[in-house]
């Protein structure tokens, strides 16, 4: 019963099915259902199998927009109660914006979804961030990782004074820098001496995990 | 010639073999459009907008409020780079939103952006509640007066009054998520949507381009690329809904509109997602939608494409065994960050592909603020040099090298707009 639950909500989350999606997980956990196996068993794999029939030229954004939607139905019922486990063995802190005068959310938000999944704690400092409050944040949160994104090829400059920034104040030493969004490149985040460049947001989680040692 | 109409009618004769005289550079545009081609490839001054504001260093918050600035700047800039036909592309998305009161970020380094993060309209309520725009508000006074000016002092085939596309402003008025369920899930609440768009929206401000004397308006669709929107909500929505506001603009305005222009637009960004048959019916798509008959390529990732299979669709699509013209963009972001010989390497590709048999133009698509002007001063040059009609055999054998220009502040000394720029940079 509990693997077709999962395979219910996994299927939910695919076919974009918010409203399904989120009764199918509060009803999985009135079973008894452990949050974690709800999120590793059903919920990842629904947006992961969105995430392929992308790449796989099956799905299209919107698509994608609607699996993403459902992904974070389904999240709010189990958000809570993986919090106290994530604060067991946490994967670290991700502080995560979009730089100021840039609108770019709904990227930044898949980012933070997906990072959330894989166990970091993610602080979503939101859009047009200014680079003060970047700095703030990493003074104040201490994290393990900045993830600074950017739509536009005007805004995307800004990141390279973010991280100069960071190095200037010499906040950079326990700290991995990643970029991402649509005008971002390998070679831009080499530019800006980024540690790494989310190509999208599964990258972006992906090699969030790789830096971390995982 | 100096004279539109007699430069239009050499390029036509030119590109049916009647050749004679020297070309000018819209001659030489319409000899590619409707012949086999000029006496060299054009290179049609790109989309150049923060790249422009930036090289000549006026600040966002005079450039995109003040008409003939933009304007002036933009082919002062183009000129600067060699470009003999111009393109001047304002904003062509925001102000009518703002001009309904959209909450907005304005900033001295960047183009006015709508807030999304409290959209202008939240509930299909809000559809009785915002709107009719008000032609005197916001920008909009300035966007008609571009309408006016660029036809004049940038005449070309991207010339004209711009306006943001029906589905395009809807995205921007409700956040592109919000409208795709309107589309996917409330399909009557789509409907509406349109309409408010149309209707509440668009049509004031189209009424009072016309009533300026504007005749001809673009309508800039960007969130109808592919694969923002699949060919199926493109065929479904965006391709009727913009059909019948270009009807109606003709039949009730005597105006020509291309509402849903760049509509599938392919900006598939993942190379190993290339696929030949998704970019056939996007092209098609697009094809129908642009303001030119040409195989149009403009805001993909097209340095990474396979121009074979460009090429291909435009002699498919041809007629009288001619191809499709193809309007060739080289990636704004590819001239930004690629060194100069990967840059000639793919001019002198692309014209071997697309060149060498006419029906070949160069654009680019949106040049991004920081991009090196010794790319774009070396792209323009190549084109010269490797485009010469009949193109070499062996193009590898022609060298270009990087391009030798005035600083542009030194250029600018000297030219029209001198002290208009100058001024603006001032306090």
């Amino acid at each position: 019963m509990s693997q077709a639950e999962l395979e219910a909500i996994s299927k939910a989350i695919t076919e974009g099915d918010d409203a399904e999606a989120e009764r199918l997980v509060r009803q999985a956990l009135e079973h008894g259902l452990a949050p974690h196996d709800i999120m590793h068993g059903g919920i990842v794999g629904g947006i992961t199998k969105a995430g392929e029939l992308w790449k796989s030229n099956q799905y299209f954004l919107p698509d994608v927009i609607l699996a993403a939607d459902a992904f974070r139905a389904a999240m709010r019922p189990v958000e809570p109660l993986l919090k106290e486990s994530r604060e067991r063995s946490p994967q670290g802190k991700f502080v995560l914006g979009t730089v100021e005068g840039d609108m770019h959310n709904l990227g930044k938000s898949l980012v933070g979804a997906l990072l959330t999944s894989a166990g970091f704690e993610v602080i979503d400092l939101g859009i047009d961030v200014p680079r003060a409050k970047f700095i703030e944040a990493v003074k104040v949160h201490q994290p393990a990782f900045l993830g600074l994104g950017a739509y536009m090829s005007t805004t995307m400059l800004q990141m390279k004074g973010i991280i100069a920034e960071l190095e200037a104040q010499g906040l950079r030493r326990n700290l991995k820098v990643m970029v991402g969004g649509v005008p971002t490149s390998q070679e831009f985040a080499d530019e800006v001496h980024a540690d790494a460049w989310g190509k999208d947001a599964l990258d972006a989680m992906q090699k969030a995990l790789k830096l971390r040692g995982a | 010639m100096g004279n539109q109409t007699l430069e239009v009618l050499h390029g036509i004769l030119y590109g049916k073999g009647i050749r004679f005289g020297q070309l000018s550079s819209l001659g030489g545009m319409l000899a590619t459009i409707t012949g086999k081609h000029g006496d060299v490839v054009p290179f049609i001054a790109p989309q150049i907008h923060d790249h422009a504001m930036t090289v000549a260093r006026v600040s966002a918050s005079k450039y995109y409020w003040n008409a003939e600035l933009l304007v002036r700047t933009q082919i002062a800039v183009e000129r600067w780079y060699g470009f003999g036909l111009f393109t001047v592309i304002p904003d062509s998305y925001n102000f009518e939103v703002e001009a309904l009161g959209a909450k907005m970020i304005y900033s001295d380094a960047a183009m006015p952006t709508v807030d999304l993060n409290e959209p202008l309209i939240k509930s299909p309520a809000d559809l009785d509640r915002v709107g009719p725009l008000d032609p005197s508000k916001g920008r909009i006074p300035n966007a008609i007066e571009m309408g006016k000016l660029v036809p004049k002092l940038a005449p070309g085939p991207l010339s004209g009054g711009y306006f943001c596309s029906p589905w395009s402003l809807i995205c921007l008025a409700v956040t592109y998520p919000k409208a795709i369920r309107a589309l996917m899930r409330d399909k009557a609440y789509g409907r509406a949507l349109f309409d408010w768009a149309e209707n509440q929206a668009l049509w004031p401000y189209l009424q009072a381009l016309a009533k300026a004397g504007v005749k001809n308006a673009i309508g800039a669709d960007a969130w109808s690329a592919f694969p923002d929107m699949s060919p199926e909500l493109l065929e479904e929505w965006v391709m009727p809904y913009a059909k019948r506001f270009n009807d109606r603009a003709k039949k009730e305005l005597g105006m020509t509109t291309s509402a849903g222009f760049l509509a599938g637009d392919y900006c598939e960004e993942d190379p190993a997602k290339f696929d030949k048959e998704l970019m056939f019916k996007a092209l098609a798509i697009c094809h129908r939608s642009f303001a030119l008959d040409v195989t149009p390529i403009v805001m993909g990732r097209t340095q990474d494409w396979d121009m074979r299979w460009v090429q291909e669709f435009a002699v498919l699509n041809g007629k009288g065994g001619r191809k499709l013209p193809i309007f060739a963009s080289l990636n704004g972001r590819f001239m930004r960050d690629a060194p100069l010989d990967r840059i000639l390497d793919k001019i002198r590709g692309w014209i071997d592909i697309m060149g060498r048999d006419g029906g070949l133009m160069f654009f680019i698509g949106n040049v991004p603020a920081d991009t090196p002007p010794l790319n774009m001063h070396t792209a323009v040059q190549a084109v010269k040099i490797l485009g010469r009609y009949p193109i070499v055999q062996d193009l590898a054998s022609i060298p270009v090298e990087p391009a030798r220009f005035q600083p542009f502040d030194v250029w600018l000394k000297d030219q029209p707009e001198a002290d208009l720029i100058f001024k603006a940079r001032e306090k």
